[in-house]
């Protein structure tokens, strides 16, 4: 069930970059469809009752052995540390995104993808 | 240079929150191997610091503060440092990204802040990579502003 409304954000921002006719609506659904799939991942790795895989004083033990709770339900990082990585990667081809749209503005005048047509030199 | 930026209340307001803003964005770096956060978002907190002073004060007082040279300048370092750590695992330890400060020259006990080996080093690395760029990168967007008004 939730991974059928992780798929209608994803088509939410598909619909929203194939049908939109302003490029800053179409940044947009790039970023909508790029958090769906970061939700998704991190979806994978829910766990119920789990404990973030963070060690603090209170999971260490004198000798540095880890408390039973720790071992057994802790969750597992890997999707959350590659999720952190896609958002950084996000965030960069965000900043080019906008960095084209204001280009393009710049030169043209306005952000609708119909009119922008003409190659100018 | 006065008359720039937002208002009063807020420049008021961004003297001191500023200074936190930095200390909190040098804390999540220095303790990323510990708690959560890291190189990546103490680089965010550090640039927001500086994107607040920008707000607040109008474009030039922040170039003023920090020179786009000197940020790139950072940014390079940082990249530097964090490709130096590296391979210096490859050359001391026998692999890339080889923790070889860990158990040979700084056993550091579980949970201390000098305990990962060449974690922190890398944190501060890309602290600094992310920091920088991404204050370069609002810097060069408000240029591209900026450009559009000459042009047009």
């Amino acid at each position: 069930m939730a991974y059928a409304l992780c798929l209608l954000l994803f088509m939410i921002g598909l619909y929203c970059v194939a049908v939109k006719k302003n490029l800053v609506k179409i940044v947009i659904g790039l970023a909508v469809m790029e958090y769906a799939v970061n939700l998704f991942l991190i979806m994978l790795g829910y766990r119920a009752g789990g404990v973030a895989p963070i060690l603090t004083r209170s999971e260490v033990g004198p000798k540095g052995e880890l408390s039973d709770i720790f071992v057994s339900r802790a969750v597992d990082p890997l999707p959350q540390a590659l999720v952190l990585t896609a958002i950084v990667i996000s965030l960069g081809t965000l900043a080019l995104l906008i960095a084209t749209c204001i280009r393009i503005y710049s030169r043209y005048g306005t952000f609708d993808i119909t009119q922008i047509r003409r190659l100018k030199g | 240079m006065n008359d720039r930026g937002m208002s009063i209340i807020v420049k008021t307001i961004t003297g001191p929150v500023k200074v936190l803003i930095f200390l909190f964005g040098i804390n999540v770096i220095l303790f990323g191997h510990l708690t959560p956060g890291g190189g990546f978002a103490g680089g965010v907190v550090l640039a927001g610091s500086y994107v607040l002073l920008m707000l607040a004060f109008g474009k030039g007082y922040a170039e003023q503060n920090l020179p786009t040279s000197l940020a790139s300048r950072l940014d390079c370092i940082g990249a530097l440092l964090f490709a130096t750590v590296a391979c210096l695992g490859a050359i001391l330890a026998g692999s890339f990204f080889v923790n070889f400060l860990y158990q040979r020259y700084l056993p550091g006990r579980l949970l201390d802040l000098v305990s990962a080996g060449t974690i922190p080093l890398s944190n501060l690395a890309i602290g600094l990579k992310v920091g920088a760029s991404l204050y370069l990168v609002v810097v060069m967007l408000s240029v591209f502003g900026k450009d559009t008004a000459d042009k047009v």
